[in-house]
C-alpha cells in the first residue's frame, strides 16, 4: 500500500507547495496528497497556489483538499456560510485581516473552495482540518484524552489525522476503562467499557508536513528544509 | 432539600396537572423544566401558561426553539419521512394555536440553567437536538459532562427516565512528537459523574403510558424515578378533536413511540 502525505497550512504558497511536491517526488511510495484546509490566508496572494491545486502540473501528486478554518472565514465574508464563529471577531485588526483575506483571493476561486469537503473518511482514518466537532477545534498532544477519544467516536474512526493546532505529534489511546451504572423503570445495569485502542495524528502545518503508511501505521514527520513552520492561527 | 426536574411535557396538560399535584403533594416546592413545553399535544397555551403561572425556571427544548426559529434542524431531527410528516404537521399546527405572548415567553427561555455542578439542560450540553441515551458510549457520555463543567447533568429529550452513574475511569495515552523525544505516557484517572434523565411528562416512551419525571435531593444526591397516572384517553381525545395526527393519541395511550426513536447517538446534529 502506498504512503499519503498529509498538508496544511499552505496560506497561499505557492513556493512551498512546490517544494513539498519536490520532496514528495524523492520519497517514493507517496501517492495520495490530502491537504487538510488553510490553503488560503491573509498575508500573501492566494490565487497562484490555489489555481496549482485545481490543476496540478504534471508530475505533481494529485492533491486531495478539504476546507480548513481560514476558508471558513472567507466564505462566510462572501455569504457562501453562516456568520464567522465568535472567536473570530477578539481581535482588534479583525477587520483590516478579513479586507486582506478577501483581497488574497480571486473571488473565480470561491465555488470550489465552497465546494470542498469538511473532511474525507480513508480506510479507518478521519482526515479532517480541526475535528469532527468543529473546523476551528483546536487537538493539542495536551488536549483531555476524553475529549480526543469524543472527537473519535463521533467520526468512528481509529485515526484522526488533524492540523488546526499546526502541531506535529501522534497520540495514541492505548487503553482504561470506566463503570457505567444506569438505573432506570426495569431496574439496574451495570457496564464497563473499555477504551478502544485509537489515536490522534496532528499533521503540522506550512512547511511542517506527515507522511503516513496504512499498511505499516508508520508515522513520518518532515520538514521542507529550509523552511520554518510557520503557522497562522488566525485573528485569535 | 428535594427538588423535582420535569422534561417535555408537550402540551399535554392533564399530565402536567398530574405531575404537579404528585409534586405539591411531597411538599416539594422546587421544581426545574428542561423544556419541549409544546409539540405533539393539544394544549400548547394551557401549558406555557401554567409554567409562566407557576414560574417554573425552564429551558428552551428543541420544540420550543422550532416554534420560535422555524424548522431548520438537520436530518436527524426524525428518523423517518412518514414521522418527518407528522412532525412538521403538528409544528405547523402548534404554531398557529399558540399566542404570540406564548411565543415570546418561549423566545426568552435559556439554553442552560446552571446551579453550582447541576447543570439542566434539554438535550446535551451540545444541543437541544443530541440524544443522551442510556447506552451511549460511556466515556462520550462522561465527556459531555465534564467538558460542560457539572457534576451531575439533568437532561430530557429521549422520553426515557434513567440515571446513569460514571465512575472508576481512567485513559493511558503515550505521545510522540518530532524529533528525538522520547515517547511520554501517562493515565488519566477520569471524575465521578452522573447524567439524569427527567422523562416525559407529556409523551412518555418508556413502556408504560404514566408520565414520569425525577426527584433530586440536594443533600444526599439520591435521585428517585417517579411515575404518575393520568386521564391519557382526555389527552387522546382532545388530539383527535383539534385534528392532530391520530397516531399521536394512538402512541400516548401505548407508552411508546412507534418506530421513531433516535438510533445514533453518536450523531451530531448539523443545524
Amino acid at each position: 500500500m502506498e504512503r499519503w502525505a498529509l498538508v496544511s497550512g499552505l496560506c497561499g504558497d505557492l513556493d512551498l507547495y512546490e517544494q513539498i511536491q519536490s520532496d514528495l517526488r524523492r520519497k517514493r511510495g507517496t501517492a495520495h496528497l490530502f491537504v487538510l484546509g488553510d490553503m488560503v490566508g491573509p498575508d500573501r496572494n492566494c490565487n497562484d497556489l490555489l489555481s496549482r491545486l485545481r490543476q496540478p502540473k504534471r508530475g505533481d501528486l494529485q492533491p486531495n483538499c478539504i476546507y480548513g478554518w481560514w476558508e471558513e472565514q472567507l466564505l462566510a465574508e462572501h455569504g457562501y456560510r453562516g456568520g464567522q464563529k465568535p472567536e473570530a471577531f477578539d481581535h482588534e485588526n479583525e477587520a483590516i485581516t478579513l479586507q486582506k483575506l478577501r483581497e488574497a483571493v480571486n473571488v473565480d476561486h470561491l465555488n470550489w473552495l465552497a465546494s470542498l469537503q469538511f473532511g474525507f473518511i480513508e480506510l479507518d482514518c478521519g482526515l479532517i482540518h480541526g475535528s469532527s466537532a468543529d473546523v476551528g477545534d483546536q487537538l493539542l498532544e495536551t488536549t483531555s484524552p476524553l475529549i480526543l477519544l469524543d472527537r473519535l467516536t463521533r467520526l468512528d474512526v481509529n485515526r484522526l489525522f488533524t492540523a488546526r493546532s499546526g502541531r506535529q505529534f501522534h497520540l495514541q489511546l492505548n487503553g482504561g476503562t470506566i463503570q457505567s451504572k444506569v438505573k432506570d423503570h426495569a431496574g439496574e445495569d451495570q457496564q464497563e467499557h473499555t477504551v478502544p485502542k485509537r489515536s490522534v495524528i496532528g499533521i503540522g502545518s506550512g512547511a511542517n508536513y506527515t507522511l503516513y503508511d496504512p499498511a505499516s501505521d508508520h508515522i513520518e514527520f518532515l520538514s521542507v528544509s529550509g523552511r520554518s513552520g510557520r503557522f497562522n492561527l488566525g485573528f485569535g | 432539600m428535594a427538588h423535582a426536574v420535569i422534561s417535555c411535557l408537550h402540551a399535554n396538560l392533564a399530565a402536567f396537572e398530574a405531575v404537579l399535584e404528585d409534586i405539591d403533594q411531597q411538599g416539594i416546592d422546587s421544581i426545574t423544566c428542561l423544556g419541549d413545553l409544546v409539540g405533539y399535544g393539544p394544549q400548547p397555551n394551557e401549558v406555557v401558561e401554567l409554567i409562566r403561572q407557576r414560574g417554573i425556571p425552564t429551558c428552551q427544548g428543541c420544540w420550543d426553539e422550532d416554534i420560535i426559529d422555524g424548522l431548520n434542524s438537520c436530518e436527524c431531527s426524525y428518523p423517518s419521512q412518514l414521522a418527518e410528516r407528522r412532525g412538521h404537521q403538528a409544528h405547523h399546527w402548534t404554531a398557529s394555536r399558540l399566542t404570540e405572548e406564548n411565543k415570546a415567553f418561549l423566545a426568552t427561555l435559556p439554553l442552560t440553567l446552571r446551579k453550582d455542578k447541576l447543570l439542566f439542560v434539554h438535550g446535551s450540553p451540545n444541543s437541544q437536538h443530541e440524544y443522551l441515551l442510556p447506552d451511549m458510549n460511556a466515556f462520550a457520555a462522561l465527556e459531555r459532562v465534564e467538558t460542560a463543567g457539572a457534576e451531575t447533568l439533568f437532561c430530557g429529550h429521549t422520553h426515557q427516565p434513567y440515571v446513569r452513574e460514571l465512575s472508576g475511569g481512567s485513559i493511558r495515552v503515550s505521545v510522540q512528537q518530532k524529533g528525538n523525544q522520547p515517547n511520554t505516557e501517562q493515565e488519566m484517572a477520569l471524575p465521578v459523574r452522573r447524567i439524569v434523565n427527567a422523562g416525559s411528562v407529556g409523551e412518555p416512551r418508556h413502556g408504560n403510558t404514566k408520565a414520569t419525571y425525577v426527584i433530586h435531593n440536594d443533600s444526599t444526591g439520591e435521585v428517585s424515578i417517579r411515575e404518575v397516572d393520568y386521564d391519557v384517553a382526555k389527552t387522546c381525545k382532545a388530539i383527535v378533536d383539534v385534528g392532530l395526527p391520530e397516531v399521536f393519541a394512538w402512541r400516548l395511550s401505548h407508552g411508546f413511540e412507534y418506530a421513531e426513536r433516535a438510533d445514533d447517538a453518536s450523531h451530531v446534529c448539523e443545524r
